[in-house]
């Protein structure tokens, strides 16, 4: 089907024997050009009365068909016998994203399509209008891809949300991809990037414990890649890693982590930063917590504490509880009764706050526990003995050890070795730290962008917990605070409606067939649905508002380390040994 | 004046003219022994590994029936029609048809020797006057007819000469090139004389009747058989070929042979093809394209209508 003169570029002509609409049309290609899905094109069309357009699109679907076989025998005539005349025709399926200027009129048949490169390109992908247009990965063409950024540091809209399936390492990946390229920025990111914060989880495995370590298997091909997208492929250069303490380990704070030793801290919380910052409402972020009258009794518990603790001299950190009565003021400092329960840890507090809701010789006191049932009292104060057990290690008196997000760019927090419990407790104290910090000061600068992997954990869709409550507050609130949720997940549909619908840009790697299907990635074409099920390790599907179609994107390599055993051996101490 | 005028009626009505009869001889009449003194056997075909074969094969359609008011002397008839001729092309290896020579004509003819222009058309529709000297309208498809069976023989010749082997669809004519077979699907007259009649239940696919010659000019023939459908009788699956007197025997021989091995693997099937197996797939094929080449019919009536009607009263 070659026919003469298509100028440059030109790959072949619109389909003229289909309508063609303001939304897609086919293209038939030459005998020696060829369309891949997600390519750029471009065709010009002259409209009467108004002068030239240029109609961009990308290729949604590639096709192959006999022209002239008309039953499906008649392959075999074409192929095989050859006794059929039949000419193999290829056509390639275009959405059209961008119609400039733009006058909505569908592309004239017969025209002659081209790639879309340079200037055209961008136009096609309306990198021309981003205000600060930031790449997020590759094409197909090896060019990179952008979003704009004013959709996710809260100018017009904020926050991330991936969803992939597990096993590929491909939204945690993405994440730090992500990362990589916002603090690399700072020209793009501008006024924001200056003391820009990120706060990551690394919920599973030690994956994100090695950001500052070169990689071993880095390749010269994702050098390229990198280069193209203009960012020195290097470890995360400003990382703090901190850790839970190991439980059981006496007096001595040792990080609970595996792989790493240098340069991870241990974090604790002290009684009295339990009570002054409530805390204790993250020891019942179990769904099924708020269907009773446990929120209400622990509520009353919270502010109770927090009117009766009182320092205890010698002691930082730690408190005992006396009734307001006596006069103590914020700030006093006492010396503990010889009968007076010190508060050192969460099993000396359930003890403590024992004492008033549920004492072994005598009656509830009321000011504590209300007129709830003493049901719901003895349910409360399982789940508290509960957390003593399964995270009682994270609160302990002494020295303050609160993780310090200042100190360095990205702070990594290890919460892999917890219980559920201890994961969602120390999920919960850090959102709400940052979000209290942010909603004190009013300002949307610096930046705070939080990474938090397995989001159906933390907010479900069914359910109430705080954690949920925290992380909606975030979703539709942190946008203008400046506090921003670059959120992952499996299963889209499983995480709270609120969040997912305030991600402005949302992101999928390889999905599970069935879960593809779902309205929540209603955002995609159905081509790209169709394919999200085969996207490799490294391959994203972006949406963003300012596109009518989502981008598929590879992303590069990472410089860092994933795994202790891809880091580099340099300048490691134990070598050798 | 004298005025054009396209009529209402369907073009195609009084279309229907079988105009190749003509060209059938009388039963009867035909030399059974010009290969063969004595019995007929069925003969082997030969497959001589030729390597490209050209279907030559033609397609008319009335597009209009005309009507030239002349105030003097009445109404006279005409036509006008567009052909469309070509060839698919067979090559051996590897095996690949292509759709070649195409060549689309369009008519306008008038009985009585008259003549007039068609006016200048949309879509750059361009009609060449002709007339014939009869006032008999039928001869207007006639020459309608005679005029693309010439298109197709010049083709058949000029890519005779360019070294393929061409099957022409219909019988040869006194135009026909020396190394043209002609193809004839259907028999409404059996040529064969009752003592060579049996042969025709025993030849099976891959093989031929000896050749016989045919009268009025010279010509030789031989029956082949494509295929043997399910339920057919011992006629079905048959068809006749033609080939030039001006070839020698042995020349004719090498090309009877070569039809019988060669032509069945070119059958078309019944599900596929109404006029199976005897309409060879790259024939059916190649009429399907020369259709599409015609235009559409709806458009063209349409626009000789218009300008018809545009003419000055």
């Amino acid at each position: 089907m070659t026919s003469e003169a298509v100028p440059e570029n030109g790959v072949g002509r619109v389909l003229g024997t289909q309508h063609t609409s303001t939304s897609e049309f086919r293209v038939v290609l030459e005998d020696d050009e060829y369309l891949q899905l997600d390519d750029l094109v471009v065709v010009e069309t002259d409209v009467p009365k108004y002068g030239g357009i240029k109609t961009y699109g990308v290729v949604t679907e590639s096709e192959a068909v006999y022209e002239g076989a008309s039953f499906e025998s008649d392959t075999h005539r074409i192929a095989a016998d050859g006794i059929l005349p039949g000419a193999k025709v290829r056509s390639a399926q275009v959405a059209i994203t961008r119609i400039d200027p733009e006058l909505w009129v569908s592309p004239d048949p017969g025209q002659v399509v081209r790639r879309a490169t340079g200037l055209e390109r961008h136009k096609a992908l309306y990198t021309d209008e981003m205000g600060r247009p930031l790449a997020i990965g590759l094409g197909r063409d090896g060019e990179p891809m952008f979003v704009d950024l004013d959709f996710f540091d809260g100018r017009k809209g904020g926050h991330m949300s991936i969803s992939g399936i597990s096993g590929v390492a491909t939204k945690t990946s993405f994440a730090l991809f992500f990362l990589r390229m916002l603090t690399s920025k700072p020209e793009v990111v501008g006024e924001g990037a200056a003391n820009l914060r990120v706060l990551v989880f690394n919920v599973k495995g030690e994956d994100l414990l090695w950001l500052d370590k070169h990689n071993k298997d880095f390749t010269e091909e994702a050098a390229a890649g990198w280069d193209v997208l203009g960012v020195e492929p290097k470890p995360f250069d400003s990382v703090a890693f901190w850790a839970p303490p190991r439980a059981r380990s006496g007096d001595v704070v040792v990080p609970d982590i595996g792989g790493r030793q240098e340069g991870v801290e241990a974090f604790a919380w002290t009684p009295r930063e339990f009570i002054d910052e409530g805390l204790l409402r993250f020891l019942f972020t179990d769904a099924s917590d708020t269907r009773n009258q446990i929120p209400f009794i622990e509520e009353r518990v919270e502010a109770q504490l927090q009117r009766y603790a009182v320092d205890v001299a010698g002691e930082p950190g730690a408190v005992v509880l006396r009734d307001p009565i006596e006069g103590h003021k914020p700030g006093d400092v006492v010396t503990a009764g010889k009968a007076e329960i010190v508060i050192r840890d969460l099993k000396t507090l359930s003890e403590a706050i024992e004492e008033f809701v549920d004492p072994p010789d005598g009656e509830p006191d009321t000011r504590w526990t209300g007129r709830v049932q003493a049901g719901t009292v003895s349910a409360f104060m399982r789940r508290v003995h509960a957390g003593a057990s399964r995270l009682g290690h994270l609160i302990r008196a002494g020295e303050s050890r609160r993780i310090d997000r200042s100190a360095a760019q990205v702070t990594v927090v290890g919460i892999q070795s917890l219980h559920d419990l201890g994961q969602r407790f120390v999920v919960g104290a850090l959102l709400a730290e940052t979000f209290a910090e942010k909603e004190r000061s009013g300002q949307r600068f610096p930046l705070s962008v939080i990474v938090l992997d397995e989001l159906n954990k933390y907010a479900p869709r069914e359910g109430q917990s705080p954690i949920k409550d925290m992380l909606i507050d975030i979703a539709q609130r942190g946008r203008s605070l400046g506090v921003l949720l670059v959120g992952a997940q499996q299963t889209a549909s499983r995480v709270a409606q609120e969040v997912m619908e305030n991600a402005a840009l949302k992101v999928a790697g390889r999905l599970d067939a069935a879960e593809a299907e779902r309205a929540e990635y209603g955002w995609m074409l159905p081509s790209t649905r169709a394919r999200a099920r085969l996207l490799k390790p490294g391959t994203m599907v972006v949406s963003q508002p300012a596109i009518p179609i989502p981008l598929v994107v590879d992303f590069p390599f990472p410089p860092w380390a994933t795994r202790k055993e891809e880091v580099v051996a340099d300048g490691d101490p134990f070598q050798g040994l | 004046m004298a005025r054009l005028f396209v009529e209402e009626w369907s073009p195609e009505y009084g279309a229907s003219v079988d105009t190749d009869e003509s060209l059938a001889p009388a039963a009867g009449q035909i030399d059974t022994t010009v290969e063969v003194d004595g019995p007929w056997e069925p003969i082997d075909g030969h497959d001589d590994d030729f390597p490209a074969v050209a279907f030559v094969d033609g397609i008319r359609r009335v597009d209009a029936r005309l009507t030239i008011d002349d105030p003097a002397a009445g109404p006279i008839p005409g036509i006008c029609g567009s052909f469309a001729a070509g060839a698919t092309l067979w090559r051996r290896d590897p095996p690949r048809s292509e759709v070649e020579s195409v060549r689309v004509e369009r008519l306008a003819i008038f009985t009585e020797g008259a003549a007039s222009d068609i006016p200048p058309l949309s879509h750059g529709l361009l009609y060449r006057t002709e007339s014939v000297g009869s006032s008999d309208p039928g001869m207007l498809v006639s020459h309608f007819h005679t005029q693309m069976r010439r298109a197709e023989a010049e083709i058949a010749l000029d890519l005779a000469r360019s070294g393929y082997f061409v099957v022409a669809d219909g019988p040869i004519s006194e135009l026909a090139a020396e190394s043209v077979v002609g193809y004839i699907k259907s028999h409404r007259v059996s040529y064969l004389p009752p003592e060579v009649m049996p042969i025709m239940g025993r030849i099976e696919p891959g093989q031929r009747t000896p050749l016989f010659g045919m009268p009025s000019y010279k010509r030789y023939s031989w029956y082949l058989r494509l295929t043997r459908p399910a339920g057919g009788h011992s006629w079905s699956g048959i068809v006749r070929c033609e080939a030039p007197g001006s070839l020698s025997l042995a020349q004719v021989k090498v090309l009877a042979d070569r039809t019988a091995a060669l032509l069945p693997r070119f059958a078309s099937e019944p599900h596929i093809d109404p006029r199976a197996p005897q309409n060879l797939v790259p024939i059916g094929a190649l009429e399907k394209q020369l259709r599409s080449r015609l235009g559409d019919q709806h458009i063209i009536y349409r626009a000789l209508r218009e300008a018809t009607m545009r003419q000055p009263t």
